[in-house]
C-alpha cells in the first residue's frame, strides 16, 4: 500500500496505482482530461491532467504517473490552475465556435472545462484559425468535424486495442493534424459509436443522433439492451415519452464501457410505426373492455398451448407458466433470432432471456415440434411474445385455430391473431432478463407505454388460473416468482446479480 | 591553439580517401575496437568512457557512460541507435563526420554498442542526406567484409549486426523516442516518460540512442585513454567537440575545438572575423533552439556547457549562427517560427496549436498589423508551451522566441504601427475585459 | 524521378523492388519496422507511393492502410502523388537566410516562371520550400533527389537548369569525386 497527500488530504491505495485515479478518489472528481481513459493506453497527449508533485521540479501528468509512499501533490494550487488554464486555451485557440450547432453542447469536455479554467476572451483573431473539413461522413453511423478535434486519440486507440480494426489514424504534422479513416476505409465495425461516446468534444458526433435534441432536456433510466443474450448494461436518454439514444453503463462484469451499434438501435423497435397500440380482433381495434370478455370467453372455453419466448421476462414467463397450471408450455422457437457473433459483446443468440427459459425450465421447440405442439393442443393458443408464426410451419398449424397473441409490433403472429393483445416494450416496462452468464439484470421503464400498450404481466393476470389470485403489483410478483425459483428478486442490484451470488436461502414457506 | 591543434575527431576532414577503409585502419583505425573486444568487459569500457566525462554532442550534454549504465543488468535484448538525424537549424558537424571518416562512427558504434551489450545497432541517417547515406552503407560493407562486424568479431565471440536506416525529413526523429518510434514502423512522435528508453524502448527492450560525434569520440578515449581525453577542454566539459559555424564569417565550416575555447579567440582567430562590410550582431551558438546572445554579450563566454549556460543559452548541437548587423531579427524569428510550426509533431496541443500560433503572430507583425498587445500574447502564448509538453520541442522553440524578444525588442516594437490604437484593442465585438 | 504513369493499370513493383523489399523483412527484427525503408523502395521506382504501394505495404508487412498513411502523410520527404521530373527544394532556414536564401529563390521563380510551391505546367519542374538541409556552412543550397547543390549563384542554378532541361543530373560538390 501506499500513503500520499493530495491537496492536504492523506489517502492510502493499493502500490501501483494511477496517481490520476488516487486523485479522483482524493478529490471526488477527476482532474481535467481529454485523452485519458481507463479502458485505454495512455497517451498522455492532451496535457490537462498536470499536478504538482513535491520534489519534482516540472509538473507531471498524473495520467502517466504511478503513486509512491510518502508522495505529495497538489492539484488546486495557483501553479496548477494556471496550466490547466494555459492548456485549455491552447485547445481552444483553433477550435470553431460551434457550440450553437453542435450535438456535443451540454456534454462537452472543452466547455465544462471552459467553465471550470476558462472564462476569458480570445486572444485569437478570428481569421487566424486553422480550417478543416467538417461534417464529414466517415461510416454508416460516424459523422466527423476535424475542426472540432482536440487530436486527443482516444477514437483512434479504441478502433486499434478495443476493436482491433484500426481504421482510424492521425494524419500530417503540427496544427494540420487530423484525425480520419484511411482513404478507401470506412469505420463501419459494430462499435463505431463507441467512438463517440469517448470522443470529449463534438469531433465525432452519431449520425442518427444528430440534431436531434439538445442533451441537457433528456432525462436517463437505467437499463438492459434487449438486442442479444449478453445484456450491455445501458442509459436510456430520453425526453417527453420518446427514446433519442441508448448509452452504454460501465459494467465490468457484463460489458465493460462499451456496447455495439446494433444493441444501439434497438430503441428504434419502441418508436416503430408497426406498433401494437391496441386490442384487434378480425381487424379490428377493440376497447380493453371488450378484449377483456372476448379474453375471458376464449380461455373459458379453454386454453390447450401456452407458448412464450426469450424476448420476455423472468417475471413474464413464470406467469404465464402459472397461468398454464399444468398445461403444455412451450418457450418458443428454439432456433429464432440467432445471427454472428462477433469477438467482443454481440451474442449469436439475439434474444435477451433464454437463459431465464433454462432457469424456470422451460424448454423451446424446432418449427416442426412446435407445429407438431400445436395442433395436437386442445383449445386456444395462447402466444406471449416473439413472433413464431414468421415460420412457415407453426404458421400452417395456427391456421384456423383460436390465437390470442400478447406482442408489440404489427407482426405475422399479431396479424393471424384471433385476439391480438398490445404489450410493452422493454423500455416500457420493468422486468428482469437473465444474460448469457446466467446474470439477472433488470429492464426499467424509462418512457410511457405507447397507446394502449398494458404491462404483459397484467394481461396474463387475466387469465383463469391467475386471476383469483393475481399478484397485486410487480413487486408482489416478484416476491412470488422469486420465492418459487430461490431467489430475491425484489432487491437487485444496479450492476445485477451474478448467478453464483443468487442462491439466496430459501426462507422457509413463504410464498 | 589553433585548429590544427586538434583533430581527433575531424583527423581526415576535408579529404578525398578518408571513407576508405584501408585508409583508415593504416592511421590506427580499429585498433580500439581490438583493444576492447581483447580484454575488455562491457563494463570496462562504460567505466572508462564515464571517466572520460564525455558528454553527449547532439545537444543535451548528458554524460555518455551514465546514461550507458542505465540499461538494466541482464537485459535479454538491447538495442543501439546512432543518431544521425542532425536536423537542428545551423547544425552540419555529424554530416562532416559521416562524410570524410564514416569508419570512426562505426567503430565508435562497435565500441559503445558492446558496452551495453546490444547485438543489433542501428545508425539513422536523416533522409536529406541521401547523398551520402550509400556511402556509409558501403563503409558498413567494407566493415562486414573485415571482419569487424557480425558474428563473432575478431575471434571474440561477440555478434554485432549494423543496418543503416534511411529517415525521411522529419525533425523531431532527431528526439530518441520520436526516433525510436520512426523506426519501429510509426509515425515519428515522442513518447511520455517514463518509461525511459534504456528501460523499456524499441520494440519494448533497453535502448542506448547516441548522437554521431559522441560515439565517434569513443575510439580515442579507448587508444589514447582518460588522461589524454581531459587533457583538453574543462573540468566538467571535458575534450573537444564540433563546432559547424554558418553566416558572413571568413572562415566557415566545421571545426574541432577544445571545450572552454573562449569565443572571442575562436571568432577572430579560427574564423577570421566577419566578411568585409559586415558587423557581429548576434550569435545563436549551439543550434537555433539554444537562446540568441547579442555580440557584446558571447564575446566574454568561453565555447563550454557552464560558461554558456551562466550566460543564459546553451552549447547545444555546437551548430553555431553568425547574425550580421545587416539582418533584420524579426525576420529572422519568423523563418524559426516557420521552422517549428512545420516540425512540430502535433501529438500534443500546447506545442501543436502554440508553434502554430507563434508563427502567425511573427507573420502579422512583420505584415504591419502587429498591435501593441501581441508582444504580451507572444509572452502569453510562449508560457502555455514551455515545460508543459511532451518533449522539449515547445521549448526549442520558446527559447529563440522569448531571447530574441527580450534582447531585440526595439526591432518588435519598430514593427508596431504607431497609428494601432493604444491599449486593449478589440478585433470583433466581445464583453468587458474584466472578469 | 517519377516515371509517367501508365493510367490504365495499377502499379505493380518492378522485380528489383519486390526483390529490396523482402531482404528488407528478412533483415528488420519486425515486419512493422520495415515500412520506412519499404516505403523508399517504392519511392525509389517511380517517386512516390500510390494506392497499389499502400495495399503492397498492408499486405506485406501486416500493418494497418490507416498506419500506412499516417506515415506517409507525416514525413516531408514521403510522397503520395506522382512528382515531377525535378522536385527543387530550397533551404530557407536561417543560415541559408542570412546567406541570401530569398535571392536565390527569387532567381529561381522568375527562371522557371512558377511560385514557390507550384509545378512548371509542362510537369518538368516543381519548386519547394525545405527546411535546414545541414549545409549551412555552404548556403543557399537546395536539394534535389539525392543531390545535394550549395553555395548557389544565380550563375550556378542557371547552369543547373541548363543541364536538367538536357536531362542530365548536375554534378554537386557533395558528389566529389571518391578515391576507389
Amino acid at each position: 500500500m501506499a500513503k500520499l497527500t493530495i491537496d492536504g488530504k492523506e489517502i492510502e491505495v493499493a502500490d501501483g496505482t494511477r496517481l490520476f485515479d488516487a486523485c479522483t478518489l482524493a478529490r471526488g472528481e477527476a482532474l481535467p482530461h481529454f485523452c485519458y481513459h481507463p479502458d485505454l493506453s495512455v497517451a498522455g497527449v492532451c496535457r490537462l491532467c498536470q499536478v504538482e508533485v513535491e520534489g519534482m521540479p516540472k509538473l507531471t501528468i498524473a495520467c502517466n504517473t504511478t503513486v509512491r509512499d510518502g508522495m505529495v501533490v497538489h492539484t488546486k494550487n495557483e501553479r496548477v490552475r494556471k496550466a490547466a488554464q494555459q492548456v485549455l486555451e491552447m485547445h481552444l485557440i483553433n477550435h470553431p465556435v460551434d457550440c450553437p450547432i453542435c450535438d456535443q453542447a451540454g456534454e462537452c469536455g472543452l466547455q465544462n472545462q471552459y467553465m471550470e479554467y476558462g472564462l476569458y476572451d480570445s486572444e485569437v483573431e478570428e481569421a487566424d484559425k486553422v480550417n478543416k473539413k467538417k461534417a464529414q461522413v466517415i461510416g454508416p453511423q460516424v459523422i466527423l468535424d476535424k475542426e472540432r478535434c482536440v487530436l486527443c486519440s482516444r477514437c483512434v486507440r479504441f478502433c486499434n486495442e478495443v476493436t482491433g480494426t484500426g481504421e482510424l489514424g492521425i494524419y500530417n504534422r503540427g496544427d494540420r493534424a487530423e484525425i480520419g479513416t484511411a482513404p478507401g476505409i470506412e469505420l463501419d465495425n459494430n462499435y463505431s459509436l463507441n467512438t463517440v461516446d469517448i470522443c470529449p468534444v463534438g469531433a465525432l458526433t452519431s449520425r442518427d443522433f444528430r440534431f436531434q435534441k439538445r442533451v441537457w432536456m433528456l432525462k436517463s433510466t437505467e437499463s438492459i439492451c434487449t438486442g442479444c443474450a449478453t445484456g450491455c448494461n445501458v442509459r436510456i436518454d430520453h425526453e417527453a415519452g420518446r427514446i433519442y439514444r441508448l448509452k452504454p453503463r460501465r459494467n465490468a462484469e457484463v460489458n465493460g464501457a462499451w456496447m455495439c451499434d446494433k444493441g444501439r438501435m434497438t430503441y428504434k423497435g419502441v418508436h416503430d410505426e408497426k406498433r401494437l397500440l391496441s386490442p384487434a380482433a378480425g381487424g379490428e381495434r377493440l376497447t380493453w373492455a371488450d378484449a377483456g370478455q372476448k379474453l375471458a370467453a376464449i380461455a373459458g372455453a379453454g386454453v390447450g398451448l401456452y407458448v412464450g419466448s426469450a424476448h420476455q421476462t423472468l417475471e413474464e414467463l413464470w406467469l404465464l407458466r402459472r397461468a398454464a397450471a399444468g398445461a403444455p408450455v412451450s418457450g418458443g422457437l428454439a432456433n429464432a433470432d440467432r445471427g454472428q457473433a462477433d469477438a467482443l459483446l454481440l451474442d449469436a443468440d439475439r434474444t435477451p432471456n433464454r437463459a431465464g427459459l433454462s432457469l424456470l425450465g422451460v424448454g423451446e421447440d424446432e418449427p416442426a415440434q412446435l407445429a407438431e405442439r400445436i395442433r395436437k393442443a386442445q383449445g386456444a393458443v395462447v402466444i406471449l411474445g416473439g413472433d413464431p408464426a414468421a415460420e412457415p410451419a407453426v404458421a400452417e398449424a395456427l391456421g384456423g385455430r383460436t390465437v390470442v397473441y400478447v406482442g408489440t409490433h404489427r407482426n405475422a403472429t399479431a396479424q393471424l391473431a384471433t385476439l391480438a393483445l398490445p404489450g410493452a416494450t422493454w423500455a416500457e416496462k420493468a422486468g428482469i432478463m437473465v444474460n448469457r452468464q446466467g446474470r439477472l439484470q433488470e429492464l426499467r421503464q424509462a418512457v410511457a407505454r405507447a397507446g394502449d400498450a398494458r404491462e404483459d404481466w397484467r394481461i396474463l393476470a387475466e387469465l383463469p388460473a391467475v386471476r383469483g389470485d393475481a399478484p397485486a403489483s410487480l413487486r408482489a410478483l416478484r416476491q412470488a416468482a422469486g420465492a418459487d425459483l430461490g431467489l430475491d428478486l425484489t432487491n437487485l442490484p444496479a450492476s445485477g446479480l451474478a448467478p453464483a451470488g443468487a442462491a439466496a436461502p430459501k426462507t422457509g414457506g413463504d410464498a | 591553439m589553433s585548429p590544427n591543434d586538434y583533430r581527433m575527431l575531424s583527423a581526415r576532414f576535408g579529404r578525398n580517401d578518408g571513407h576508405k577503409l584501408a585508409v583508415y585502419e593504416a592511421e590506427g583505425g580499429y585498433r580500439a575496437l581490438r583493444t576492447v573486444l581483447s580484454g575488455m568487459k562491457p563494463v570496462d569500457v562504460r567505466e572508462q568512457v564515464k571517466a572520460a566525462g564525455l558528454r553527449g554532442r547532439g545537444g543535451a550534454g548528458f554524460p555518455t557512460g551514465v546514461k550507458w549504465g542505465f540499461v538494466p543488468e541482464g537485459a535479454d535484448q538491447v538495442y543501439f541507435f546512432v543518431n544521425a538525424d542532425e536536423s537542428e537549424p545551423g547544425t552540419f558537424k555529424d554530416r562532416y563526420l559521416l562524410d570524410y571518416d564514416p569508419h570512426q562512427t562505426i567503430e565508435g558504434t562497435i565500441i559503445s554498442s558492446y558496452a551495453v551489450r546490444s547485438n543489433l545497432a542501428f545508425i539513422y541517417i536523416r533522409g536529406e542526406f541521401g547523398w551520402l547515406v550509400d556511402r556509409v552503407q558501403k563503409a558498413v560493407d567494407e566493415a562486414y567484409a573485415a571482419g569487424y562486424l557480425g558474428k563473432n568479431i575478431l575471434g571474440s565471440g561477440y555478434d554485432l549486426e549494423m543496418i543503416v536506416h534511411k529517415g525521411a525529413g522529419a525533425y523531431i526523429c532527431g528526439e530518441e523516442t520520436g526516433l525510436i518510434n520512426s523506426v519501429a514502423g510509426r509515425k515519428g512522435q515522442p513518447s511520455i516518460k517514463p518509461p525511459f528508453p534504456a528501460v523499456s524502448g524499441f520494440l519494448g527492450k533497453p535502448t542506448i540512442i547516441n548522437n554521431v560525434e559522441s560515439v565517434a569520440s569513443v575510439p580515442f578515449i579507448i587508444n589514447d585513454g582518460v588522461e589524454a581525453y581531459r587533457r583538453n577542454g574543462t573540468e566538467k566539459s571535458p575534450g573537444t567537440k564540433l563546432f559547424s559555424v554558418s553566416g558572413p564569417v571568413k572562415r566557415p565550416g566545421v571545426y574541432e575545438i577544445p571545450l572552454g575555447l573562449p569565443f572571442r579567440d575562436f571568432f577572430n582567430d579560427w574564423l577570421g572575423g566577419m566578411v568585409e562590410g559586415e558587423k557581429l550582431k548576434a550569435v545563436i551558438v549551439g543550434g537555433s533552439s539554444v537562446p540568441v546572445l547579442p555580440a557584446e554579450e558571447i564575446m566574454n563566454c568561453n565555447l563550454d556547457y557552464e560558461s554558456l549556460g551562466q550566460a543564459g543559452t546553451m552549447l547545444g548541437s555546437g551548430g553555431m549562427i553568425i547574425i550580421p548587423e545587416s539582418s533584420d531579427m524579426v525576420e529572422l524569428i519568423q523563418v524559426l517560427m516557420h521552422f517549428y510550426f512545420d516540425e512540430s509533431c502535433g501529438q500534443c496541443t500546447p506545442c501543436r496549436e502554440g508553434t502554430g500560433w507563434l508563427h502567425k503572430i511573427v507573420k502579422r507583425l512583420r505584415k504591419g498589423e502587429g498591435t501593441p498587445e501581441d508582444l504580451a500574447l507572444i509572452e502569453h502564448v510562449c508560457a502555455g508551451m514551455a515545460g508543459l509538453t511532451i518533449c522539449p520541442l515547445a521549448d526549442a522553440a520558446v527559447m529563440p522566441m522569448r531571447s530574441f524578444l527580450a534582447k531585440f525588442r526595439p526591432e518588435f516594437e519598430a514593427l508596431i504601427q504607431e497609428t494601432a490604437p493604444a491599449g486593449p484593442q478589440s478585433r470583433w465585438p466581445r464583453g468587458e475585459r474584466e472578469n | 524521378m517519377s516515371k509517367p504513369m501508365d493510367t490504365k493499370a495499377p502499379w505493380s513493383p518492378a522485380p528489383g523492388t519486390r526483390a529490396r523489399i523482402e531482404a528488407l523483412v528478412a533483415r528488420y527484427p519486425t515486419k512493422a519496422s520495415a515500412l520506412m525503408p519499404c516505403i523508399w523502395a517504392i519511392q525509389d521506382e517511380i517517386g512516390h507511393v500510390p494506392p497499389a504501394g499502400v495495399d503492397l505495404l498492408v499486405e506485406t508487412l501486416g500493418v494497418t492502410r490507416a498506419r500506412v498513411n499516417e506515415v506517409l502523410t507525416f514525413f516531408t520527404m514521403f510522397r503520395t502523388e506522382p512528382q515531377a521530373d525535378h522536385v527543387l527544394q530550397v533551404c530557407h532556414n536561417i543560415s541559408c537566410h542570412i546567406l541570401g536564401a530569398r535571392p536565390v529563390i527569387a532567381h529561381l521563380e522568375k527562371k522557371l516562371g512558377v511560385r514557390m510551391g507550384e509545378t512548371t505546367p509542362d510537369g518538368k519542374f516543381a519548386l519547394e520550400g525545405a527546411e535546414c538541409l545541414g549545409a549551412c556552412g555552404h548556403g543557399p543550397c537546395l536539394q534535389l533527389g539525392k543531390h545535394l547543390y550549395e553555395n548557389l549563384t544565380p550563375e550556378k542554378i542557371d547552369r543547373m537548369l541548363e543541364s536538367l532541361r538536357r536531362g542530365e543530373i548536375p554534378r554537386a560538390d557533395t558528389d566529389r569525386e571518391l578515391e576507389d
